[in-house]
């Protein structure tokens, strides 16, 4: 299973969250599979879903999933500590774990030699961390949602490989502005 | 405690109700006015740039973020500026507190300092520079006009100003 199987199985649960996801190939699969309002694109500022989706996940009660990537993760990594210390149960963290930097020609991360993003999250004080395979995401994606009480960070690990596709076309303002619509926050549009 | 707590008032008055931190002994004091006020969420982050990815998403989440900093944050932080904050027309104010301007004990702080108001020039962002009391005044305005014209503002507070706000 590579990134895109993975977006297709989980796409029907991303639909009814608020979800911020990672730039370049990621957020581009996630376009041609399904393009929802509700789903935020980060175009620029690699590194920094996770985080957009923690600063969300605290400004409003409707549930958050962040999509990362291992690459990402290992950028921004104090971004585990944060979530560890601040995340609000409406908050789930899923890096798609596929040990390579996809967007830019599936060069090899650290996660495919020494580094668990797990023992990372762990011990940045994150206590749901889940590592799974593609397969198993969506059982634990629902269940993620579904506990009222907890934050979760739920790494899936899954095969390099990427599907040939465009940059996406919408206007960063148009991502921006129909994203707070779908949130009830924009009265003007 | 004073200069402080004018500035803390100032940015609630432009409508600031999201805060994060990485600290600085001249922010001490607003860090502990923000961590005992019950009306507004406060929290430190760890590095600059991931703040502005947090200010980001409680912007998108419909509060007006504010992320206070050394000078020295905005070296940290220009990508994200730039392809997140400015890319999709993002209000949040920078509150800076300006190591390395006249009174400055550590010369180390020397070097950003040359050029902290050159990068947000570069970036073509509003500065505020607050060098006295009386100026502080026109930080719920400033404030205010981020979000009018939709961009990141950087209210800069020199260190004279803060040193003996105690």
């Amino acid at each position: 299973m590579n990134r895109f199987d993975l977006l297709n199985k989980v796409q029907n649960i991303l639909k009814d969250n608020l979800v911020i996801c990672n730039i370049g190939l990621p957020s581009q699969e996630l376009y041609k599979i399904s393009d929802q309002p509700n789903f935020f694109y980060m175009l620029g500022s690699m590194g920094l879903s996770s985080s957009i989706g923690l600063g969300l996940a605290i400004s409003q009660n409707k549930h958050v999933i962040s999509i990362d990537g291992d690459g990402s993760v290992l950028m921004n990594m104090n971004t585990l500590a944060t979530i560890g210390n601040r995340a609000p149960s409406n908050y789930t963290l899923l890096i798609i774990d596929n040990g390579s930097y996809g967007s830019t020609g599936d060069q090899r991360t650290f996660t495919d030699e020494k580094t668990s993003l797990k023992d990372v999250a762990l011990g940045a004080g994150c206590k749901n961390v889940i590592e799974c395979s593609g397969e198993e995401t969506v059982n634990e994606l629902n269940k993620a949602i579904d506990d009222k009480d907890n934050s979760y960070v739920i790494i899936s690990k899954i095969n390099s490989g990427n599907v040939k596709i465009d940059p996406i076309p919408l206007n960063p303002i148009t991502i921006r502005d129909r994203f707070r619509k779908f949130i009830g926050k924009v009265k003007y549009l | 405690m004073k200069i402080s707590k004018k500035i803390i008032d100032n940015l609630k008055k432009g409508g600031v109700d999201f805060y994060l931190s990485v600290p600085c002994k001249l922010l001490a004091n607003m860090i502990d006015i923000l961590e005992n006020d019950k009306d507004v969420y406060y929290s430190a982050v760890p590095r600059e740039e991931e703040g502005m990815g947090i200010c980001a998403g409680a912007y998108l989440g419909n509060k007006f973020p504010c992320i206070m900093m050394q000078n020295t944050g905005i070296g940290n932080s220009v990508n994200a500026i730039v392809s997140l904050l400015q890319l999709y027309q993002m209000p949040v104010v920078f509150l800076i507190s300006y190591r390395g301007t006249p009174g400055e004990p550590v010369g180390a702080q020397g070097g950003m300092a040359k050029i902290t108001e050159d990068i947000l020039q570069t970036l073509r962002i509003p500065m505020l520079y607050c060098s006295s009391e009386k100026e502080l005044d026109k930080i719920s305005t400033f404030s205010k006009h981020a979000k009018v014209v939709e961009s990141p503002v950087a209210i800069l507070c020199d260190f004279n100003l803060m040193k003996d706000d105690k």
